[in-house]
């Protein structure tokens, strides 16, 4: 597959749930109780439980390996947290993703990824290099 | 709640032991994120990223449960592998206080204990909230 410069991929959507975040927070080992105890997270002055930043930045990783294949390595990737991905008990909430190449520099692409929750921005400044 | 400064910038913390990346490990964060268990997905790494910074900040006084995070980074030269081992170590390259709220950027090293290459940096911004915001 060969790619230029301001190719727009196919947008990814993702469903997440509370269990969800049950199942990130063991994997990572992050198990701050703001992304799991609604009452300790109003407890903090947050509107309810939010997904963890880097469970968002994990899926937007997995968009851009389903646009160009698992086994292609990102040897860059970063981002900022924007907004918080609030996630209110028995919901799913939907996280989508859209990518653009932004450059090429040799066997290497640069892509710019955006990542909305209900119309929102909830990361910024996200982008990767994949090796191809 | 403590009151830092921007003398902890060049704090440095390593770790005293090596952790093993077990095929486990990589197949059980990637479940978590609806990956093919057979690449090590991109941020994997944040899993040893958050044991480090659980270990270091708390000795200096944050309050691990009023962290957000702010932005993340990731350099590899190589991909995490199932049965590499890893020694790490990080340090504290700014900080800022803004309107009470702590900005603290970290940078990790991991490196592989078995021939000393440095496989991959990362780049944490957490944000400790203050008590009014």
């Amino acid at each position: 597959m060969s790619w230029s410069v301001g190719h727009e991929f196919t947008e990814k959507t993702f469903r997440v749930n509370r269990s969800d975040l049950k199942q990130y927070a063991d994997a990572s080992g992050d198990q701050n109780p703001i992304h799991q105890d609604e009452a300790f997270a109003q407890s903090v002055g947050l509107p309810n439980v939010i997904a963890h930043g880097m469970y968002t930045m994990a899926l937007a990783g997995e968009a851009i390996r389903n646009w160009f294949g698992s086994e292609k390595s990102l040897t860059e990737f970063s981002t900022r947290f924007a907004k918080p991905v609030v996630v209110p008990a028995g919901e799913d909430v939907l996280l989508t993703f859209t990518g653009k190449i932004s450059a090429i520099e040799g066997d290497q692409v640069i892509i710019d990824v955006t990542a909305t929750c209900n119309g929102v921005k909830v990361l910024t400044q996200t982008k990767a290099r994949v090796r191809l | 709640m403590a009151v830092h400064g921007p003398d902890l910038v060049g704090r440095r913390f390593s770790s005293n032991h090596t952790r093993s990346v077990t095929a486990e490990a990589i197949s059980t964060f990637a479940a978590a994120i609806g990956a093919d268990s057979r690449f090590t997905p991109p941020t994997f790494l944040i899993s040893f990223s958050v044991a480090a910074a659980e270990e270091f900040l708390p000795t200096i006084g944050f309050d691990w449960t009023r962290v957000v995070h702010g932005d993340q980074r990731f350099v590899h030269h190589r991909d995490v592998r199932a049965g590499d081992e890893l020694s790490y170590s990080s340090e504290i390259e700014s900080y800022k206080n803004l309107a009470g709220n702590e900005f603290v950027s970290i940078r990790t090293d991991f490196i592989s204990a078995l021939d000393g290459e440095n496989i991959s940096s990362t780049w944490s911004t957490l944000v400790f909230r203050g008590e009014q915001s």
